[in-house]
């Protein structure tokens, strides 16, 4: 009972409290979602080039309208899922009602396994292929594919999807963030 | 006594050893001086701005891609990872060498591109450097207690034992043998001898 009023036993238990507290925070937390640094500041500056027609297209080129950038590779499984959902996306937001671009670069990558995966998977946006070195990439912070960024029509990145980018997180995650703006 | 010491060209502080305290708090001061310095020889060693080539290069790639966290593996650097991002990752590396950026520039490219999750160990400024302090903080707290709990059990069981000789002594005074007086001042003397 005398121990019950230690100062002591209270701090040392006070101790235990708090670690266990913060283990189960962090076992909430999962592992593999990294938070970007990127989002909320401008979208890193690229040039690239349509792997099918040669149109070369840079991200200035994009300002003053909102784009889905997305990064996937031909070797990518969750790429083949989330490529009717993009290539969906294009057709209604680009084409009939032109309110963003859809842009896909592909990372890692050969140009003829990209353009195969493509018409595979009736990808007929923007599609582009990153340089040997990566450097879009790395400029994005990618550590996999797929993953996917909102710019918004300044710029800047509003949103970045880690993992197939569906209907559901085009229109529950980023429209609201470039509608209501 | 003093004079026949001083005489002898022996200094009486001489005879005294150093007080544990003073002894205990020139090590710690000492412990904590090579710790800043080992912590700190790399901090000077990092500095770097031109551009480098050859064997030194590769070297300086491996030193700063080591503290680079692979992004797509569990648990290992960039540098001893041949994932596809590390590859390049690695290039990029030596491409900002080339050009003549150093350690910080490099590393603060890849923070800003991934966060400091990408550094396998935490940036010694802001939180990071609460963990680089804490583990050197508590070393020193929990020896400190140690050290302090010993100190207290040993004058603490000197005085007992003075305590328990003197209460052994005035009480039964009158009733000691001239054998037991005897062992009473021999068993005081050597506490004496002790401190």
């Amino acid at each position: 009972m005398a121990m019950l009023t230690s100062w002591k036993f209270w701090a040392v238990m006070l101790g235990i409290v708090a670690l266990t507290g913060l283990f189960a925070f962090g076992f909430t937390k999962d592992p593999k979602l990294v938070p970007s640094p990127l989002v909320n500041r401008p979208a890193p500056a690229f040039s690239i080039t349509e792997m099918n027609t040669g149109q070369a297209l840079s991200s200035s080129d994009l300002k003053g309208k909102p784009y889905i950038l997305n990064f996937w590779a031909s070797w990518c499984v969750p790429c083949r899922q989330e490529a009717a959902h993009l290539e969906a996306a294009y057709q209604k937001y680009e084409r009939q009602q032109g309110v963003l671009r859809v842009i896909g670069i592909a990372i890692q990558d050969a140009p003829e396994a990209a353009r195969d995966f493509a018409k595979r998977y009736g990808k007929t946006y923007f599609l582009a292929v990153d340089n040997k070195a990566g450097d879009i990439a790395l400029n994005y912070g990618l550590y996999g594919v797929p993953e996917t960024f909102l710019v918004d029509a300044e710029g800047i990145i509003r949103f970045k999807n880690v993992g197939a980018t569906t209907t559901e997180v085009i229109e529950r995650d980023m429209l609201p963030l470039i509608r209501k703006k | 006594m003093m004079d026949t010491l001083m005489n002898a060209g022996v200094h009486p502080r001489a005879q005294c050893p150093a007080p544990r305290t003073h002894r205990t708090r020139g090590l710690l001061l000492a412990a904590l001086g090579l710790t800043l310095l080992l912590t700190g020889l790399p901090w000077v060693a990092k500095a770097q701005s031109s551009p480098l080539s050859g064997e030194a290069l590769e070297i300086r790639v491996r030193q700063i891609t080591d503290q680079l966290r692979c992004p797509t593996c569990q648990g290992i650097s960039v540098n001893d990872s041949e994932a596809s991002f590390s590859v390049q990752i690695k290039d990029k590396v030596r491409r900002m060498l080339e050009e003549g950026q150093n350690e910080e520039q490099i590393k603060s490219y890849f923070v800003s591109r991934y966060g400091e999750w990408i550094l396998r160990a935490p940036m010694k400024e802001g939180l990071g450097l609460v963990l680089w302090v804490l583990p050197f903080l508590m070393i020193m707290l929990v020896g400190g207690w140690l050290m302090l709990r010993v100190y207290r059990n040993q004058h603490g069981s000197k005085h007992a034992g003075a305590d328990a000789a003197a209460a052994e002594v005035a009480p039964s005074a009158v009733g000691l043998t001239p054998e037991q007086q005897e062992r009473i001042q021999r068993d005081l003397k050597r506490f004496e001898e002790q401190d």
